[in-house]
């Protein structure tokens, strides 16, 4: 069981803002897919430290990631 | 070095593992990429073993993000949590030992500028405040006092915290840390004046809150050590684990020392500055 970030990304494509992508310190961990306008998750890289929360949720309050814990198996899918 | 020790050869393609294949095909070599584009192409550094929010880990995603030629770079670190996320980048890395990063750097951009006399290459320190001002002090003042024309970037954690939490002479003063249970009793070294009054040519101070301005904070120090002389960036990178900050405060945290003693602090001579504002009016032409 890993506890990783997952992005809403319906709700996140509603904005044009990179914001999360752009405070992550994991190196291409938080992408930007440009086709749906939207911030994901590899999730095999995300170390669960919550600051694309902080700034998607306290600073923008925009509230399009949060906190899931997912299973190996799912990680390899990504 | 340049742009060829990054191609594979010709037949090699699928041998190679995924993460080179990537990098060659979307990495950022003889491309230039602004720093807003991050997470949307390849970046230099690899996964590394850095704890959880940790911003230093940001600062250097950030820094390699802003190098402005990867494949003509050379990055030298020393002992201390930076070398652990330096080492795992596309960029040629030497690991000075503890405190000789500034003299090793001297040399070694000094045969660089023999063996390549028609080519910029830069090298770029980038240790922390144990390397730089506590251990290595004799050889950082010295690099600057000769004029090396190398950029030095101070990671400043404010600890030593691959070792357990010993105060360094950047810890502020009071601070309690766990190897330094009374409290600091003495004051935090003013490293940006110190670099000042050494010599150093382009000196700043910044906490990482704004990536476009740590982007171009280490792009104008990197151009002007090209041609001038020593360059000095002072970097707050919290210690997230020995200052006991919750990961998901720790923008915020760097956001608040910001509006204390960090603010954004640049200082240039005339010289430095007239040739930045130059190169910079270029670039503007180019992308127009």
């Amino acid at each position: 069981m890993y506890f990783v970030a997952e992005v809403n990304e319906k709700e996140c494509s509603k904005y044009n803002c990179k914001q999360c992508v752009l405070f992550c310190p994991e190196p291409n961990c938080l992408n930007f897919r440009a086709s749906t306008n939207s911030a994901w998750v590899w999730y095999d890289k995300c170390k669960g430290c919550e600051i694309c929360v902080y700034v998607c949720s306290d600073l923008l309050k925009r509230h399009c990631i949060e906190m899931v814990m997912v299973t190996p198996k799912a990680t390899a899918k990504s | 070095m340049g742009l060829e020790y990054v191609k594979i050869s010709p037949g090699f393609e699928k041998y190679m593992p995924r993460d080179y294949v990537d990098l060659v095909k979307f990495g950022p070599f003889g491309k230039t990429y602004d720093v807003m584009e991050l997470g949307q192409y390849k970046e230099l550094v690899e996964d590394h073993p850095m704890c959880a929010g940790c911003y230093m880990a940001y600062f250097i995603r950030v820094f390699y993000a802003a190098l402005p030629n990867p494949e003509d770079t050379i990055v030298l670190g020393t002992a201390g949590c930076a070398r652990l996320a330096l080492s795992q980048a596309a960029v040629p890395f030497v690991y000075g030992n503890y405190g000789d990063t500034n003299a090793v750097a001297s040399g070694l951009k000094r045969a660089l500028s023999i063996r390549f006399p028609d080519k910029h290459k830069d090298v770029v320190v980038v240790a922390g405040d144990g390397g730089l001002i506590d251990i290595g002090f004799g050889m950082t003042m010295h690099s600057w006092f000769r004029k090396e024309k190398f950029t030095t970037i101070m990671v400043d954690n404010e600890v030593y915290g691959n070792t357990g939490g010993q105060e360094s002479g950047m810890s502020p003063k009071g601070v309690q840390l766990k190897m330094a249970p009374l409290g600091k009793k003495f004051d935090k070294i003013n490293a940006v004046e110190l670099a000042k009054i050494a010599g150093c040519v382009y000196v700043a101070k910044l906490a990482p809150t704004n990536p476009k301005r740590i982007a171009r904070t280490v792009r104008r120090a990197i151009l002007a050590a090209r041609h001038f002389g020593p360059t000095f960036i002072h970097a707050y990178t919290s210690c997230n684990i020995e200052y006991s900050i919750p990961t998901r405060d720790v923008l915020a945290d760097a956001r608040n020392r910001e509006k204390k003693d960090f603010k954004f602090y640049e200082w240039m001579t005339d010289e430095v500055k007239e040739f930045l504002e130059e190169v910079e009016r270029k670039e503007k032409e180019v992308k127009r």
